[in-house]
């Protein structure tokens, strides 16, 4: 699904350079469920970004599904964005002033979508996380726990290839985490790839796998996933050494 | 398109869009207004006299002293002026159009009539009247020396002869035919015969509703011990004869005042100061609201911006492209300008109504507030540019920052 390979990204001031990500390589299959942990200031934030097409990375590899995307343009890594991540992110970044509808809509019309198509997915995405009734309603109406149910129902209607979480329960208290987690497993089941940032070694537990990350490099893999043989096989061995 | 969306969402915030279309549809009915109040004054400031203003100036002879003879002056003075070089015509007058001063009266087809047929300015020339004033004579024929004779300012006898304007010929005669006529500029006196008919003469009034009817008789009329003389120089040469004109005047006669030396760019200028003044204060009003509204625009979009930068990043990582960002906010803006200008337009005609039972205006042409739509959605779309691009320069990345 995503492969990253010698990836390196460095922020520089005219001061000082700051590694986030140094010799990064890592290689996600499909329908896998990673679990990225590390401490703060680890660059896992950075990994999630280059991951997800937010931010450019310096040097280094990465193919996402397929697609070389060193080199696209901001419209190009735009729409890769919107066709094949679904994003879920700590604080839900659910718009206020839209309705459930609207805020699901939201990532559908950037697809430009055709009005009955988004609706259908809309009310299906809507209604796979139990909140069909609630369409009508706003953010501000609905606990923590319904408003990530939102924000994944967002990043669900597009039918993407990966869902990256980013720290999905962080701001949720544990029963609602759980229900959180165990969407996120069942949406990983149906053969969705998810890998999610957590802090939380309870959460990192449930997924496939755990990837460690300290001072920009992964260090640690929790099992003899597909990845370390696929890393070993490669290019990458040497990095990961 | 983004609008449904938008608009409810523009609903929630209520107040925020409702001041910014509130001031959008105020400029819109001030604005509309204004600019048609000072397209009508350019207008009329554009109004031809008729006469030649470029070449001609005017000015006053005061004679003082015993033993002045303001007629043996006149002609002496006429002749004069006629020989300075650079002169082609001169004339003694009583009046110019735009000078705000002058003699007017009613004409009638009968005498004893009730009520004239018509008003008409009066202006008192010589045979070199229609020359000096450099008028066109389009029917007829100029005046002869023999008809013109000296007049006092009590005399009740009205000219025999009398040339007017096509104007009051159409007024006076609506099927044509006006030359040779006869009309009655007294009703108790004696006709006076229509010998020619110029092209355009104004009145001296600018806002007389008879602006265009004109009548030149032959006749000098000084006030007392003061001549009026117009002067029509060669091309170009008008400054140049202005310049010698006092000198030559008071050489030939010492016992006199040359005053009030003016061109009629001059006389034009003072008459239609007001008009000008109006027209650069509602022009300055027109600036300064459209001004106001597009900083309002701008301070509105802005705030609406640096509030909404995270929910603009999460936009972008849901896969908004620089392009969606800047249409977003184009599009808020063209949907609260446009609630704004619809409440603008009826306001624009409400306040058109009201000028118009108050103060006499004319109707607002319907074309001013389409193009004052028009305009204010240019203005509004450049207003919020500036934060468009900002916002669309907002990093996706911001979506997965703390708060």
């Amino acid at each position: 699904m995503l492969t990253m390979t010698h990836l390196q990204k460095v922020y520089r001031t005219h001061l000082i350079e700051t590694y986030a990500l140094r010799d990064f390589s890592i290689r996600v299959e499909e329908g896998e469920f990673v679990a990225v942990t590390g401490p703060s200031g680890s660059g896992k934030t950075t990994f999630l970004n280059i991951c997800g097409l937010l931010e450019e990375f310096t040097a280094g590899q990465y193919q996402l599904d397929g697609v070389d995307v060193r080199g696209l343009g901001d419209s190009a890594r735009s729409r890769l964005r919107n066709e094949k991540i679904g994003f879920i992110f700590q604080s839900f970044n659910l718009i206020p002033d839209l309705n459930l509808f609207d805020n699901v809509d939201v990532p559908l019309r950037y697809r430009r979508i055709a009005a009955g198509e988004r609706k259908r997915r809309i009310e299906e995405a809507l209604a796979r996380v139990g909140l069909a009734s609630r369409m009508k309603h706003y953010p501000s109406e609905l606990s923590g726990g319904q408003q990530q149910r939102v924000a994944i129902a967002r990043a669900l209607a597009g039918s993407p290839r990966l869902l990256l979480a980013d720290e999905p329960t962080g701001n949720l208290d544990s029963l609602m985490a759980r229900g959180v987690m165990e969407l996120l497993e069942e949406i990983n089941r149906q053969g969705t790839t998810i890998v999610m940032v957590t802090h939380d070694p309870e959460l990192a537990a449930r997924a496939h796998r755990n990837v460690h990350v300290i001072d920009g490099q992964v260090t640690d893999f929790d099992s003899e996933p597909m990845l370390v043989r696929s890393v070993r096989d490669g290019d990458a061995s040497r990095a990961m050494a | 398109m983004e609008i449904r969306p938008i608009l409810s969402a523009l609903l929630r915030s209520k107040v925020s869009m409702i001041l910014i279309g509130l001031q959008v549809a105020l400029t819109l009915a001030i604005v509309s207004n204004a600019l048609f109040i000072v397209s009508e004054r350019l207008e009329r400031m554009q109004r031809p006299s008729g006469m030649n203003e470029a070449d001609t100036f005017l000015f006053n002879s005061t004679g003082f002293g015993q033993g002045y003879d303001v007629k043996s002056v006149q002609q002496g003075d006429l002749q004069l002026l006629r020989g300075l070089p650079g002169v082609v015509d001169a004339t003694s007058i009583i009046s110019v159009p735009m000078s705000e001063s002058g003699w007017s009266t009613g004409v009638s087809l009968q005498p004893r009539q009730a009520t004239s047929t018509a008003n008409t300015a009066l202006y008192m020339v010589d045979a070199h009247g229609l020359s000096s004033y450099g008028l066109k004579l389009v029917e007829g024929r100029d005046f002869r020396p023999e008809e013109i004779g000296f007049r006092s300012m009590n005399d009740r006898n009205v000219p025999t002869t009398v040339i007017i304007t096509r104007a009051l010929a159409a007024r006076l005669f609506p099927q044509g035919g006006a030359l040779g006529k006869q009309v009655y500029y007294d009703n108790e006196g004696p006709p006076t015969t229509i010998i020619g008919i110029v092209d355009h003469l104004q009145t001296p009034w600018l806002d007389a509703d008879f602006i265009d009817n004109s009548s030149l008789m032959p006749a000098y009329l000084p006030y007392g011990n003061v001549t009026r003389y117009l002067v029509r120089a060669e091309p170009g040469r008008r400054d140049e004869v202005m310049q010698g004109v006092e000198q030559a005047m008071i050489q030939a006669n010492p016992s006199r005042i040359i005053g009030r030396v003016r061109t009629m760019e001059q006389v034009r200028a003072d008459g239609y100061a007001g008009d000008r003044a109006m027209a650069i204060i509602l022009g300055a009003v027109i600036v300064a609201l459209l001004a106001i509204t597009a900083l309002g625009i701008v301070g509105m979009a802005s705030f609406w911006v640096a509030q909404r930068t995270r929910q603009i990043g999460t936009r972008r990582a849901l896969g908004a492209t620089r392009w969606d960002i800047l249409r977003y906010f184009h599009t808020e803006n063209f949907i609260i300008t446009t609630l704004g200008l619809v409440v603008g337009g009826v306001l624009a005609y409400a306040l058109s109504l009201w000028l118009m039972r108050e103060y006499q205006a004319p109707r607002l042409p319907w074309h001013y507030v389409p193009v004052g739509f028009a305009c204010l959605w240019l203005l509004g779309q450049l207003a919020v540019l500036g934060p468009a691009l900002r916002a669309s320069r907002v990093p996706p990345a911001l979506a997965t920052r703390s708060v």
